[in-house]
């Protein structure tokens, strides 16, 4: 016997009833408040040629990304990740502008990681991205946005967590370490492994790998997994970096961000964390990501990333963050919350006889923004039939013509 | 007040972990009869939750969140490769990982000879001899009893835990090279860690607190 495929391949789903509608309601809610900003659409396609987001882009590691050949024999990939596309088609579009660009996106990502183990390799993501604007205010922006996103989409428990790529480059680089043990210290730190960094320091030193590390790096290195918190954070993080300039700017722009969402009226959102790195080397700046309850990682997640349009000929400093819709639907489910409007639809029951009637009747329910499903039955007798049934099922009758019954029911 | 949750590896580590939380005056009544079927048990004074779960499975709730809190043999942590905070070595439950096997085995180690390596933790044989000494070799996964496999032709060599040896001595096998030190940890959900920054960090400060006054 022929065995038909139904289900689908790990790492995808359907998507379809409630949840289908709640996750376009949040959709839509989000997109508004991007929109609200100002911020313009675009659309880039599913798959581009592999160099958008090979290695040089910085974007997911090779091996996780999905890729195949066209006739010509050029190696295409399903974008893992919208900012290397954003920036190709920034860069291409908007070459002479020097005005501040605002973007907006949203579709899915594809990302074929092989340890995710139950998680989605297709999910979806929405996103803005802030071009040619270097200053404070553009990072605050988008933060605002994140914020301002997330309560409209219903959340109230959530912090936005901030933090500075280059806080622990600029200590790493006047130290010149070797890359390896960067690498090493970056895993440590992002895992705020904080004994870890310390042993792994004081091996070093013993197996003289690292002869020459300050006492107040060491002390810095150790205490950046610890560096997390409110607002004070950002004095301990001060004084650690002692006299490192590029260190103390780092601190400085966390600063200037942080007083500025507190003229929008959102601070109480914000939170820092120096230890904060991501797996993307394209940012260079400010680092943020949004937790809540009920999922297991970020909601959003975002950045500065000043060289990567400079990848693609442009010359932009940029700004940008993307909301994993699917993170958050977890979330707004597992939390019980979330603003969703019921579903309430107009049935409409007509005999064939009645059928022209039914019609006019359903269009101008719809005319009048309802919803209205029209089910055309044989007899008279079904019709009585079928309003019965409906009944027993929690509709309620609505109006009654002859021959033709209108029943509101709620649908999930 | 919203639970924390807190994940136990099921055995050794368990009990160890739970006379920890007891000094510092956390106590469970509960799980400490043998007798009992709950899977999960509550501390009311302090707004805890702890329930058992096999080793490998804990830094799976933990990634997902469904336990805010882990604590779980280093080995685990490595052979999962699960998204985790790995924020405290609580220094009991030390051994080590190492590639072990009859002293004959010793020469193939040093050619880069093509061996065949039987071991309960493929994830961190492979990421030791492909990453670490550039060397290939096949990879077999077993359940249990790893000594066995050299013994009856299986694999030249094993990569498992050593704790006292006494396994291996008893069976002509010795540890030919370590691959990495192991004890106890915890590890933090990273959205935990934020939403729950306090509660968790006190907990860990007490816990650091017991530990560096029993050494």
């Amino acid at each position: 016997m022929n065995r038909k495929i139904l289900h689908t391949p790990d790492g995808v789903r359907d998507l379809y009833g409630e949840e289908c509608r709640r996750k376009r309601q949040l959709e839509l809610k989000l997109h508004d408040v991007l929109n609200s900003f100002g911020y313009q659409d675009i659309e880039t396609p599913t798959f581009e040629y592999f160099d958008v987001f090979g290695r040089e882009t910085g974007t997911i590691p090779s091996a996780e990304l999905y890729k195949f050949f066209d006739k010509e024999g050029n190696t295409l990939v399903l974008r893992p990740d919208f900012t290397p596309s954003i920036a190709r088609a920034a860069a291409r579009y908007f070459v002479d502008d020097e005005q501040p660009i605002r973007l907006c996106y949203s579709g899915s990502v594809f990302v074929n990681h092989s340890s995710y183990r139950g998680r989605l390799k297709e999910s979806t993501q929405m996103g803005a991205e802030l071009m040619m604007d270097a200053s404070a205010q553009a990072d605050a922006e988008l933060i605002a946005m994140v914020i301002t996103a997330l309560r409209s989409a219903g959340l109230e428990e959530f912090t936005v967590s901030l933090g500075n790529v280059r806080y622990f480059q600029s200590l790493v680089h006047s130290s010149a370490l070797p890359e390896e043990t960067v690498a090493e210290l970056q895993a440590l730190i992002r895992n705020k492994n904080s004994f870890g960094v310390r042993k792994m320091l004081e091996q070093k030193a013993e197996t003289g790998e690292l002869p020459e590390v300050k006492q107040e790096l060491k002390e810095v290195l150790s205490a950046l997994p610890s560096l997390f918190g409110g607002r004070e954070v950002l004095d301990r993080a001060a004084a650690l970096a002692g006299d490192c300039a590029e260190a103390g700017q780092a601190i400085l722009r966390l600063r200037q961000v942080f007083e500025i969402l507190e003229e929008y009226g959102l601070s109480q959102y914000v939170s820092f964390d120096l230890g904060m790195m991501s797996n993307y080397m394209y940012y260079t700046g400010i680092l943020f990501r949004a937790y809540t309850y009920g999922s297991g990682e970020a909601v959003v997640k975002g950045g500065r990333y000043d060289l990567l349009l400079r990848y693609f000929g442009k010359d932009a400093p940029a700004v940008g963050f993307v909301i994993v819709v699917d993170q958050l639907m977890n979330a707004l489910s597992r939390q019980n919350t979330g603003s969703f409007s019921g579903n309430s639809i107009l049935k409409i029951l007509c005999s064939e006889k009645q059928r022209a009637a039914g019609i006019r009747k359903a269009g101008r329910i719809r005319e009048q923004g309802e919803k209205a499903v029209l089910h055309i039955l044989p007899s008279e007798e079904d019709v009585l039939k079928e309003a019965q049934r409906c009944m027993d099922a929690g509709a309620v009758s609505e109006a009654e013509e002859p021959g033709i019954k209108v029943l509101r029911m709620e649908v999930s | 007040m919203r639970y924390l949750t807190i994940a136990l590896a099921k055995g050794r580590l368990a009990n160890k972990s739970m006379k920890l939380f007891e000094e510092m005056g956390i106590t469970l009544e509960e799980m400490k009869d043998p007798n009992t079927r709950k899977l999960i048990f509550t501390n009311e004074e302090h707004g805890l939750r702890f329930f058992l779960a096999k080793g490998p499975d804990v830094p799976t709730y933990v990634e997902y969140a469904a336990a805010d809190i882990g604590i779980v043999g280093k080995d685990t942590i490595l052979e999962e490769q699960r998204k985790l905070l790995e924020v405290m070595d609580l220094g009991f439950g030390k051994c080590r990982m190492c590639v072990c096997g009859p002293e004959s085995a010793a020469s193939l180690l040093r050619s880069q000879a093509q061996i065949r390596v039987a071991t309960k933790y493929p994830n961190i044989a492979g990421d030791y001899f492909y990453n670490t000494k550039n060397q290939t070799v096949e990879i077999i996964k077993l359940n249990g009893s790893i000594e066995l496999a050299p013994i009856v032709g299986l694999a030249e060599v094993i990569v498992d835990i050593v704790e006292t040896g006494s396994t291996l001595r008893e069976n002509g096998l010795k540890v030919l090279e370590e691959v990495c030190d192991l004890s106890a940890r915890v590890v933090v959900n990273q959205v935990s860690m934020r939403m729950e920054n306090e509660r968790i960090m006190k907990l860990l400060q007490g816990l650091s607190e017991v530990i560096t006054g029993k050494e």
